[in-house]
């Protein structure tokens, strides 16, 4: 399995040579703006964009299909290995967050359904039901 | 003398210091942010059972909240109340598990 970590091109979505897209795809950024300042740096200092953009072009390895799970129908994978790439630290501790959320929630309704008012009550309910 | 020492030290602080520095940082930058192939893998895996889990809990959620907006009335038997709650008419697609993840 590749990395998810490394830089890639990104040939379906690219127009040339997927530089753009891929550096969209590795950063977060929209590939509009990525595309557009790559424009204005060519412009503005001439030989060097277009030259890093053809080494990047010929160097990098494109990017592999199953690098997501099925990331078309759901982006939420591509933008957690975003963050990753960006801070990793951070999404470890998000990570962590979750499963204390998930860990609070359900000693709510541990709570909730152990609690002898919650016996109380159920008993209450058996006795006007019957 | 002095004339003699500077560019020997313009040179040395040029090939010698200059790369020492950058490769340092470097080294340094790799070292804090790098994952290894194996955290990347742990990671992922954390990832989605966080997020199978997060929906798993939402669904209990919904059912509990379900049950206790409708209590049972008097004369009828608890097994007639139907659940009525927000969301409850996707259920059948809410309470069908999730496959894991196809390990790649």
């Amino acid at each position: 399995m590749a990395r998810r970590t490394g830089f890639y091109l990104d040939k379906r979505n690219g127009k040339i040579m997927g530089v753009c897209a891929g550096i969209a795809d590795y950063t977060g950024f929209d590939v509009l703006w990525i595309r557009v300042g790559m424009v204005f740096a060519t412009v503005f200092v001439f030989p060097f964009p277009l030259l890093a953009y053809l080494v990047i072009g010929w160097v990098a390895d494109s990017k592999p299909g199953t690098l997501y799970a099925n990331e078309d129908a759901d982006p939420e994978d591509r933008q957690f290995w975003q963050k990753t790439r960006a801070a990793p630290g951070r999404t470890i501790r998000e990570v962590r967050s979750g499963f204390r959320d998930i860990d609070r929630r359900l000693r709510d309704i541990e709570l909730r359904y152990t609690s002898p008012l919650h016996k109380l009550a159920r008993e209450i309910d058996d006795l006007r039901g019957s | 003398m002095s004339e003699a020492f500077i560019p020997v030290a313009a040179i040395s602080i040029l090939f010698l210091g200059l790369p020492w520095l950058i490769l340092h940082y470097v080294t340094k930058w790799k070292q804090a942010s790098a994952l290894t192939m194996e955290d990347e893998n742990l990671l992922d895996e954390l990832h989605d059972i966080a997020r199978r889990l997060d929906d798993r809990m939402r669904t209990i959620e919904r059912i509990i909240a379900a049950d206790h907006e409708q209590p049972a009335r008097i004369g009828e038997s608890r097994t007639d109340v139907r659940p009525i709650g927000p969301g409850s008419e996707n259920w059948s697609v809410e309470l069908r598990s999730q496959p894991l993840r196809k390990e790649i």
